[in-house]
């Protein structure tokens, strides 16, 4: 058979394996994001029969709006404040578990609430966190700790959203660091032993630089997710008290499905947040990739 | 000096489990609070002292979700949707992305490189991104409301983590068995059903348990694709029980919660492996 011949068939073949997955692709991601950028640049409306080209105007609004502004700016504290729990306590677990006895079972504890919805996981922690009757507030009371309506309080809104994050996805980050750790290969560390290095030291030398990659996903997965943050606030604030944990997802569900179903505003509010994300990306790959050379 | 810091050694360890243990417990609190409340009688549900002991118990808030109920979607109806549709979206997910994934990994071919790199990217692509023109383009093609409204735009967002986890694993799969089979007469379509599927079934497992607990749990896109109650997925049917029932009663709300958790706890304990390999998997080899 002619070599020709074989590499027409085998890309005849390959785009016969591609076409059903790229066409679900292409109509169900790829349009939509462009026909979205084309949105924001319209005043398209449910309902509304034609949209007209409106240039920046939805984005000019948008640098007018402040609600927009303020569940901006309550998403950022979101995604920075929790990256830090969310890096370190799925790291530190990790480390503890990484050597010790039953880790399997401990491992499938803290991994069982990932398996749960985000709606789930909001109705237990409403319940938990029950100003009055709930057995958070009850216990703390007990131990003589003022409490508060952690959830009503504008002080302690997002810090209580925060808190059920870390408990639902602490779990998936720490089988994350798990394997990142597993993959770490043994005998680097009986080495730098040898050499006399403490256990600081070689989790200092060996550990912390050889874990980077893992770092770095999880940092740049979770500010992806924390800048779509929704279902937690949906669910246990509404986005209150006031504007206190209102967030971008949550105002462009509203702007889009609520109030007056405004697409194209919605749309422009979709990329807004999109470049966020990328910015912040970019950001984290710069300061996170170094040269990580194995 | 020596025996001394190995007993220093076991002490630690000791201490070390004893404080996981203890920390593991406190994690599963909230959910024992779930299944607790849900099996209280109303009067005792809002007893301080917190009871942790349902006494006397009740099945009766499952019954009122499951099948009386009705103020919301009942949770029985929404439990069997969210089945359909999660198991849809694995069914069309592991079938378009172990194809396109076998093509990228194996087959040379104009323009491998750019799909690739286009998929890889659109992982970077939040959906929420691409909600109001999915929305237009679900009712447009008169789909809102229905199973395929919910399993396809799914689909294409799990497509694409897909293929990147089942490339990873045909790539590093050796080429001995494809060649032999070549040798004897198989064309490509034979080699990828009979040789790499059935080689790769851990990996497609654990794509299989990801894309249903991404399909079961999501919330926001039939949040909005869905407006008749009897369609409605367990999330929003659930979400819909909270503003039902919280001013009377926490326990219909507890029982919704805690059969909404139940498949994935049974495919958690079943196939508790396959999850932590797949994590390692997608992780980060790439």
């Amino acid at each position: 058979m002619g070599a020709a011949r074989q590499r027409r068939r085998q890309t005849r073949a390959a785009y016969l394996l591609l076409a059903p997955g790229l066409t679900l692709f292409v109509v169900f991601r790829v349009y939509p994001l462009l026909e979205g950028l084309r949105l924001s640049f319209t005043n398209a409306r449910l309902g509304r029969a034609t949209a007209a080209f409106v240039g920046l105007d939805n984005y000019a609004r948008l640098l007018a709006d402040t609600r927009f502004h303020v569940s901006l700016v309550n998403t950022a504290f979101y995604a920075v404040a929790s990256t830090v729990p969310i890096l370190l306590l799925p790291l530190l677990l990790a480390l503890a578990l990484n050597r010790g006895a039953l880790r399997t079972l401990l491992r499938s504890v803290f991994f069982f609430p990932f398996t749960l919805s985000v709606v789930t996981v909001g109705l237990a922690w409403l319940w938990l966190l029950d100003p009055v009757v709930g057995p958070f507030n009850y216990y703390l009371r007990a131990l003589g700790v003022p409490t508060r309506s952690w959830l009503a309080d504008p002080q302690t809104a997002m810090w209580a959203i925060i808190a059920t994050t870390v408990w639902w996805v602490t779990g998936y980050y720490l089988v994350v660091y798990l394997a990142g750790l597993q993959d770490i290969p043994r005998e680097l560390y009986e080495a730098a032993a040898l050499d006399g290095a403490g256990g600081a030291r070689s989790f200092v030398a060996i550990t912390l630089p050889l874990l980077r990659p893992v770092l770095l996903f999880v940092v740049v997965t979770h500010v992806i997710g924390s800048f779509q943050l929704f279902g937690q606030v949906f669910v246990l604030t509404g986005g209150g008290p006031g504007d206190a944990t209102r967030t971008v997802v949550q105002h462009l569900f509203e702007t889009a499905f609520q109030n007056f179903f405004q697409f194209g505003l919605a749309s422009a509010m979709a990329w807004v947040l999109f470049a966020v994300i990328l910015v912040f990306s970019l950001v984290q790959f710069r300061l996170l990739r170094g040269h990580t050379e194995y | 000096m020596r025996r001394r810091s190995r007993a220093h050694l076991v002490t630690g360890r000791v201490v070390l489990t004893a404080a996981l243990l203890a920390l593991a417990a406190i994690w599963l609190l909230p959910i024992v609070w779930v299944v607790v409340t849900s099996l209280k009688t109303t009067e005792h549900i809002v007893q301080l002292p917190p009871e942790w002991i349902p006494w006397p118990a009740t099945a009766s808030h499952y019954a009122e979700v499951l099948v009386s109920s009705s103020r919301t979607a009942r949770i029985g109806r929404a439990f069997i949707n969210s089945l359909v549709i999660a198991l849809g979206t694995v069914a069309v997910v592991l079938l378009t992305s172990a194809m396109a994934a076998y093509a990228l990994a194996r087959l040379r071919f104009p323009g491998r490189g750019l799909v690739f790199a286009m998929l890889v990217g659109s992982l970077m692509v939040p959906s929420a991104v691409v909600l109001v023109p999915q929305y237009v383009l679900t009712q447009r093609l008169g789909w809102l409301s229905t199973y395929q409204g919910l399993i396809f735009p799914e689909a294409a967002t799990s497509f694409a983590f897909g293929v990147f986890l089942l490339r990873q694993f045909f790539v590093t799969m050796p080429a001995d068995l494809e060649d032999a089979a070549r040798i004897d007469g198989a064309n490509v379509w034979q080699v990828f059903t009979r040789i790499m599927l059935p080689l790769s079934q851990p990996v497609l497992a654990a794509l299989a348990i990801f894309t249903f607990r991404a399909a079961w749990n999501d919330f926001l896109w039939p949040l909005i694709a869905v407006n008749k109650p009897e369609m409605f997925p367990l999330p929003v049917a659930l979400a819909l029980l909270r503003s039902a029932y919280s001013s009377e009663s926490y326990g219909p709300i507890m029982a919704g919660a805690a059969l909404s958790a139940v498949p994935l706890l049974v495919v958690f304990v079943v196939a508790n492996r396959r999850i932590v390999e797949g994590v390692r998997i997608s992780g980060l080899k790439g």
